[in-house]
């Protein structure tokens, strides 16, 4: 129902070249997709236009579509949209971006005619999902960066939309700190059947949760599959291999040299 | 994947709806909320951040007495089940109050600057908790049928000192709010 299906996509910001080039992806529902890839790729770019930021609120140019749970982007408004696509960017200046995509939707709850009692029982929902509840304890000033990346995620969660789309999430946070981030996105995954997707270049605290890669190479999509079958392929084609965590590396350097024994011996 | 020529549609920019004050609202009232339940009590008095913020929010976004009291039902709601006071109701009444006289102070031509410095925020801030303190502490004292030296020793004076505090960080956090609201777009 809520696929998200880039069809023949490009992309261009307002008189600049493409930055998307023939996009076909499909992200099926209740998946947990990484997309990585290096810089400039185009990755912020893709999320923003699952949320129809790109090209609703920037402008620009697009051909081909991106369709989210069977409706073109092009053709819903930017804030109804909001409703299932939550997202959460990078910086705080376009975290403001994503709350003016969001506008109708952020407050939204009352907006629609919400008892506040409703409001008030959502918001504590949602503070207690991401863990902040229960905080009455803690100093003021230590929001810690994990805390504060809970607080941007509980503020998306409160709209309630199917699919989450987080861009550099963990970029903020130590290494406890980003497998902390991650158990909870999984876990909003696994239990609450969301659509998560995360732009990440450090894929090891990632892993565990993903079952979809997509690798962007300038405005381009390289490879997109599970991860246990895209990671050999990154480091054998040299798609963006960096992004492989050391250990798979090992692994994947070993299993290839037991094979090249074999190959030998037979 | 070869890049055959495809035909490009141009999109229009739509940056920033007329719902600004609403978004800035709505960010610096969830601040508020998370704010107020971090903060620990120090001798009983722990700053009213709902009212702080909202107080921000209104000297940002100057918003009409509908939307002042729209802004002060919501704070008021949402602290419900954040409150550790004995009528947490209360704040459905004192908190639109509050919001309603931040909007009417700010109608006042008066001058609230020293020099080229904006003092505003203090001075409405510093007003705008004391009215609602006191219709807060009043609607207790009635709905409670409180003892009359309790809200004159006990009550007041924690109202007044509460309205120091947020007076204080109002004016502290204005000015980066002010960025904020101000990073992007228009004045809606
Ligand atoms: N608002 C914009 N206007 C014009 N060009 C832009 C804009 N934002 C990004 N670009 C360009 O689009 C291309 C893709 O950028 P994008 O931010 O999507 O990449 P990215 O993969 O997210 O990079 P990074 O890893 O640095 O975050 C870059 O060449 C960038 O310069
Ligand atoms: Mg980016």
């Amino acid at each position: 129902m809520n696929s998200i299906i880039f069809d023949n996509m490009s992309y261009a910001y307002p008189g600049g070249d493409a930055v998307l080039k023939n996009i076909n992806a499909i992200i099926p529902p209740d998946s947990f997709t990484i997309l990585t890839g290096p810089e400039g790729a185009g990755k912020t770019t893709f999320c923003l236009a699952i949320a129809g930021a790109v090209p609703g609120y920037f402008g620009g140019r697009m051909a081909g579509s991106v369709t989210v749970g069977g409706v073109k982007t092009t053709d819903i408004k930017v804030a109804d949209l909001a409703e299932r696509v939550g997202i959460v960017l990078a910086d705080y200046d376009s975290q403001l971006l994503a709350l003016t995509v969001a506008e109708e939707v952020a407050f939204g709850l009352e907006n629609r005619g919400a008892a506040p009692e409703t409001i008030a029982a959502k918001i504590r929902e949602v503070l207690a999902l991401v863990g902040l509840s229960g905080n009455e304890h803690a100093e003021v000033a230590g929001l810690s960066g994990g805390q504060r990346q809970r607080l941007a995620i509980a503020g998306m969660l409160v709209a309630d939309p199917d699919i989450l789309v987080l861009d550099e999430p963990a970029s903020a946070l130590d290494p406890e700190g980003t497998a902390e981030l991650y158990r909870l996105l999984g876990e909003l995954n696994r239990k609450y059947g969301k659509t998560v997707i995360v732009v990440e270049h450090c894929l090891r605290h990632v892993l565990p949760y993903a079952n979809n890669l997509l690798v962007l190479q300038q405005g381009c999509l390289q490879l997109a599959g599970h991860p246990e079958d895209l990671l050999p392929r990154m480091l054998k084609e040299a798609v963006y291999a960096e992004a492989v965590p050391a250990e798979v590396k090992t692994i994947y350097a070993a299993a290839a040299g037991v094979r090249k024994e074999e190959t030998r011996s037979a | 994947m070869e890049s055959n020529k495809q035909e490009m549609v141009t999109y229009s920019p739509n940056q920033g709806g007329n719902n600004r004050w609403l978004t800035v609202t709505t960010l610096l009232l969830a601040v508020g909320a998370i704010l107020k339940l971090v903060t620990p009590s120090v001798g009983g008095i722990t700053p009213n951040w709902m009212i702080a913020m909202y107080c921000i929010a209104i000297n940002l976004t100057r918003p009409t007495f509908g939307q002042a009291a729209g802004i002060g039902l919501v704070a008021g709601a949402v602290q419900i089940p954040l409150s550790k006071s004995a009528f947490p109701y209360g704040n459905l009444l004192s908190e639109p109050v509050g919001a309603i006289a931040c909007a009417l102070l700010l109608q006042a031509t008066m001058k609230m600057n020293i020099g080229a410095f904006n003092l505003r925020p203090a001075i409405t801030t510093f007003l705008s908790t004391v009215a609602s303190g006191m219709t807060f502490i009043t609607v207790m004292k009635l709905v409670l049928s409180l003892p009359l030296s309790v809200y004159l020793y006990a009550m007041m004076p924690v109202v007044f000192a509460v309205a120091v505090i947020n007076m204080v960080l109002a004016q502290l956090l204005y000015f980066p709010a002010q960025k904020l609201f101000a990073a992007r777009g228009n004045k809606a």
